[in-house]
Formats: structure tokens, C-alpha cells, sequence
């Protein structure tokens, strides 16, 4: 195999577990919401993608209106639980994750059902050899992580995230000050889920198949993984957090197609993420970075009073 | 043609698999206020003990539920007292308990995976199958429904009638109140995590009994375990009753609604979902309460 295809092949994964990290970094790390179904939303706009491909749409309407239906799927499937307690959202998403997969599976005519759906590639009008492939994907990948990330990092820091932060810390306090914490909660998971929803056009366009298989729990416990690991409330953690479980999924799967073991690596994978999980939340629960105390104009201005420390 | 008679049988046996399943589930959420994901593979862990016991010379059927109970329940209160009680004293958020449950879920059924592979087995048993006019029934489903009925009676006596049943409704309605009056908390957590992870176990003896097991076999029934969990009202093992009789009423007469308006009966799931939805709009406290 082409060494420099697989780095890249590599780096792409990288960048659409980035995306959905991220993702869950809006929802979980600075709203406080536990959503257990990421994977139905990177399902969602995968299928939504592969569907609207299928119709002749160019790829950018395609990756826009993944988002928009993941989005929507997102804020939708929240509303029953968001006013009571987190327990019930968590249950309602992982079980929404179920659901969407069954409905795939059974809808033959919708996506294929289990025999999966083909996707044309973004760029199959280009006549580019494999590597370049690679490549463009690669760059298409990073811009919208660069893209997400600069909006993400400016999002947090504008009075609207401050109220996300807010909400998390004490909802009731938020609805004191005559926020509504239902609406920021089901926006933030709208975002959340929109960026999900790239992440799933992308993966669904880079792969050209998809089938039911691909979206199982196991995807939604590996973001989870990198949020934890890297830091949630930090997209830097986030990104940082994704790099390197995308980089041991990887070799896992290396060890395990060119080696003989006398184990399965990627049972001892999950079982050391599983075990790293429950430590770090014993040890370390801020992950590797911390979260970065709210850069305001305020700041600036306390600075300049002479008693300030 | 719809034979009702067969259908209220397979919905008992649907409800005795969700009760036996469920009751742990809903009284350790009660008493530590969480819901713990781990379950699933509580209940594998269970039907793969029973594989290991009936693989024994001897081994019979009893001796499997048995040994799955026991060390089912030591996984649980091990897993409790090395894990959940430790994050608990951090003070730590539901999310993070949450997510804790869900790995140390993934570190059980990979652990499994790794012992016993990925590819579905069966146990090495055969059932007598009576029929009584037009219901069929196999004694295994009998055995199921009479170890169900069993244990709802067994325990709404020791609830009412011991001193520990009685502790252990004192914490889950309140657990401060319960600690003044001397009733060691830890204690009757760990001794619900212990007998409600057996029952759980059992639970998954007879599903792989029942069909075929394999590591994912938990993890396919927690989405109904949950509805009848939160339909019932968490905590409370009455409310648990009744929803288990009514999703397997609704399941089983769902599934051939399905079939006679043409969608295909992998909607069975979707079933559990769409009573789970509807509890938190109208109800979210349960039946219960």
C-alpha cells in the first residue's frame, strides 16, 4: 500500500473525529449536556449526504444540507428531555442512536438498508490520480475543521457562550437572569449536531460507502474518549484529544492486519480506553487541557486600575 | 391470522425477560441516582457465565443461572465499590457517572469479546415444546414466566417485610434521613448493586437460552430495560411490573401490527422508543408516582 495515501487517509479521519469532538464539545464540555448519540447525528448527515448526492446536488449544497437536517434532527429529538434531568437526556439520544440505525436498516429503499449506499466523489470531475484524491480530501477535511474551530473559539467567547457556560454551571441561575435555558440548550445541541452532520457528509463523501455498521455506539464512545482525554470546555483539547485516539485507533488496526498477536488489539484497545476513561475521570477529570478562564474587554479594563494584582 | 392466545404468551415471556432485567436496574438508579449503562453487559456477563457453567461436567441448567447470579453480582458491587462509590465521594457530575458506567460497559463486553470471540453461539440444550390448542409453549418459557412471577413475590416481601428490604426503600427515598436513623448506606447499596446485577444475570441466562449469545446480546434489550425502567417510575419495583406486562404486551401485539400494515418487524425497538418518548412528554415521572 502507498504509504503517503495512508498518512493522509490518516489525517482525514483525524480531521472529521476532530469535527465531531468538537461537536460534542458545544454540547457537553460548555453547555453541560450529556449527549450519548453523537453517532446518529454523524449518521444522519452521512445519509443525508449520500441521498442528496444520489440526486445530482453539488457536493457544498450536499454538505450544507447535512447539516441542516442533523441540526434540526438535533434540537428535535432534545426537546422531550431537555427540562428534566440530564439522566433522561442521555437516555433519549443513546437511544435515538439505536433508532436511526434500525430505521436504515429496514428502509431498503430509502439508503440501501444493510446492503449500504455508493456516493459519488466530490471530486470525480477533477480525473485526479489517487493521491491527489487523497490530498484534496485532506484539505477539504481541515479548512472546515479550521473553518469550525475559529468559529467555535469566537462563539464561546461572545456573551451568547458566556450564557452556555452560564447554563452549565447553574441553569437556574441563567433563568433567573431571564435566559430561557431550554432554548440555549436545544440551540446548542442544534449547533452540535449541524457540525456533527458536516462531519458525517464529509466521512460519507470521503469513503464513497456507507452502510448501517459503520454508525454503531462504538463511534459516539470514541468522541467521548477525546473530549475527555483532551479537556472538555478547550477545543484545543478537543482537536488535540482526537488526534491522538484517531492515531492508536489507527495503530490498532495496523497491529492487527500486520501482525500475529496472540490477542485481538482492538478488544485491548477499547478495553485500555475504557479503563483510561474511568481513571482519568477518577484522577483527572479536566483532561489534558484546562478550561481557559473568559477573555472579555472587561479583562483588559481591570488591568489598567492601579490595584489590580 | 392472528392468534391471540400465542401472542399473550409470547408477551409473558417478553415481560418476564424485561422485569428480571430491569429490576435491578431501576432500584440501583433509585439509590444512586444514575443510570448505569453497564448494565447491558451485566446481563452478557450472565449469559456467558452460563455458557462456562453448563460447559462443566454436570452441568446443568440451575447450576448455570446460579453461577451467572453470583458472579454477576460480583462484578456489579465490585465494579461499584471500585469505580461509582469512589467518583460518588468526588462529588463528581451525573454526565461523568454516566460516562464512567458507558466505559467501564465497553471494558466488560471487549473483555468478553476477547474470551469468547464476536460470532454468536448457542447453548447445548433442548426444550419440550407443549401445545395446548393452538398456543405453543416450550418449557424453558414456562421456567422464565414461573422464575419472574417467583421473584416479584419473593421480593415484595422481603421490601415489605425485612429489615433490610425496608432499608433499602429508606435510602432511595431518602438517603439522609435513612443515615440518621443508623441505616448503613454503603452497605445497602452495595447488597442492591450485588442481588440486582444477579437477577440481571439471569436475565441474560434465559435470553441466550432463549435465542443465541454473543457479546452485543446486553446491549440490544437496554433500550426496552430503559422504557420500562422510566415507565414505571425509576426506583420503584411495583411501577416496574405493570410496564413490563404492558411493553410486552405492546411489542408482541406492535410486531404483528406491523407485519399487517407491511413495515418490516425490525420496528419492534422503535416500539420501547416511541413509549419512552411519550412517557417524558406526558409523564416523565412514571406510572408510580
Amino acid at each position: 500500500m502507498d504509504l503517503t495515501v495512508y498518512l493522509l487517509d490518516t489525517l482525514v479521519f483525524m480531521g472529521i473525529f476532530a469535527l465531531l469532538a468538537m461537536s460534542l464539545n458545544v454540547e457537553y464540555g460548555f453547555t453541560g449536556l450529556g449527549n450519548f448519540g453523537k453517532v446518529a447525528f454523524f449518521m444522519a448527515g452521512a445519509y443525508t449526504y449520500a441521498i442528496t448526492a444520489a440526486l445530482g446536488w453539488p457536493f457544498y449544497l450536499c454538505l450544507v444540507f447535512a447539516a441542516l437536517v442533523a441540526g434540526a434532527l438535533g434540537a428535535l429529538i432534545s426537546l422531550p428531555a431537555l427540562r428534566l434531568r440530564e439522566d433522561y437526556l442521555a437516555i433519549v439520544t443513546l437511544t435515538f442512536g439505536e433508532i436511526l440505525r434500525i430505521i436504515i436498516k429496514a428502509e431498503q429503499g430509502l439508503a440501501g438498508g444493510v446492503w449500504g449506499i455508493t456516493i459519488p466523489s466530490a471530486f470525480a470531475g477533477l480525473d485526479l490520480t489517487p493521491r491527489m484524491t487523497a490530498w484534496a480530501n485532506v484539505v477539504l477535511v481541515w479548512v472546515i475543521v479550521v473553518g469550525v474551530f475559529v468559529f467555535l473559539q469566537l462563539l464561546i467567547n461572545t456573551p451568547y457562550g458566556r450564557v452556555l457556560r452560564g447554563i452549565r454551571e447553574d441553569d437556574v441561575a441563567v433563568q433567573v437572569l431571564g435566559k430561557s435555558f431550554v432554548l440555549y440548550k436545544a440551540q446548542a445541541l442544534m449547533v452540535g449536531s449541524a457540525i456533527a452532520g458536516v462531519a458525517g457528509g464529509l466521512f460519507a463523501q470521503y469513503l464513497r460507502f456507507i452502510d448501517p455498521y459503520m454508525f454503531l455506539p462504538l463511534v459516539t464512545f470514541l468522541v467521548w474518549v477525546m473530549l475527555i482525554l483532551g479537556g472538555p470546555a478547550n477545543h484545543w483539547g478537543a482537536l488535540i484529544g482526537a488526534v491522538i485516539v484517531e492515531f492508536f485507533n489507527r495503530g490498532s488496526r495496523f497491529l492487527k492486519d500486520y501482525l500475529v498477536l496472540p490477542f485481538d488489539p482492538n478488544n485491548v484497545q477499547f478495553i485500555i480506553f475504557g479503563l483510561l476513561i474511568i481513571l482519568l475521570l477518577l484522577y483527572r477529570p479536566y483532561g489534558l487541557f484546562r478550561e481557559k478562564p473568559l477573555r472579555t474587554g472587561a479583562e483588559a479594563e481591570v488591568l489598567k486600575w492601579p490595584s489590580s494584582p | 391470522m392472528i392468534d391471540t392466545g400465542q401472542i399473550l404468551v409470547n408477551s409473558l415471556v417478553t415481560s418476564s425477560l424485561y422485569l428480571l432485567a430491569g429490576t435491578g436496574l431501576t432500584l440501583t438508579f433509585g439509590l444512586s441516582r444514575f443510570p448505569n449503562f453497564a448494565y447491558a453487559e451485566l446481563i452478557t456477563v450472565g449469559a456467558f457465565c452460563g455458557l462456562l457453567f453448563l460447559a462443566q461436567p454436570g452441568g446443568v441448567f440451575v447450576l448455570a443461572l446460579v453461577g451467572a447470579f453470583l458472579v454477576a453480582g460480583l462484578v456489579s458491587a465490585s465494579s461499584y465499590s471500585l469505580v461509582f462509590q469512589p467518583l460518588a465521594e468526588r462529588k463528581t457530575s451525573l454526565i461523568h457517572l454516566m460516562v464512567a458506567s458507558i466505559a467501564l460497559g465497553y471494558v466488560l463486553r471487549h473483555t468478553i469479546g476477547e474470551i469468547w470471540g464476536w460470532s454468536a453461539q448457542a447453548y447445548q440444550l433442548m426444550w419440550t415444546v407443549y401445545t395446548i390448542g393452538t398456543v405453543r409453549i416450550s418449557s424453558l418459557w414456562i421456567i422464565m414466566i414461573a422464575t419472574a412471577v417467583l421473584t416479584a413475590v419473593v421480593l415484595h416481601f422481603f421490601l415489605t417485610r425485612t429489615r433490610t428490604g425496608k432499608a433499602i426503600r429508606a435510602v432511595a427515598s431518602n438517603p439522609e434521613l435513612a443515615s440518621v436513623t443508623g441505616i448503613n448506606k454503603q452497605k445497602v447499596i452495595l447488597l442492591t448493586w450485588f442481588f440486582g446485577a444477579g437477577l440481571a444475570a439471569v436475565a441474560g441466562v434465559f435470553r441466550a437460552a432463549d435465542t443465541r449469545l454473543f457479546p452485543m446480546l446486553g446491549w440490544d434489550i437496554l433500550l426496552p430495560i430503559f422504557a420500562v425502567t422510566i415507565l414505571g417510575g425509576i426506583g420503584s419495583f411495583y411501577g416496574l411490573i405493570i410496564a413490563a406486562l404492558l411493553l410486552g404486551l405492546a411489542e408482541n401485539f406492535g410486531v404483528v401490527l406491523l407485519s399487517s400494515i407491511g413495515l418490516s418487524t425490525e420496528y419492534r425497538m422503535a416500539i420501547a422508543f416511541l413509549i419512552l418518548i411519550t412517557v417524558l412528554i406526558v409523564r416523565p415521572k412514571g406510572l408510580a408516582r
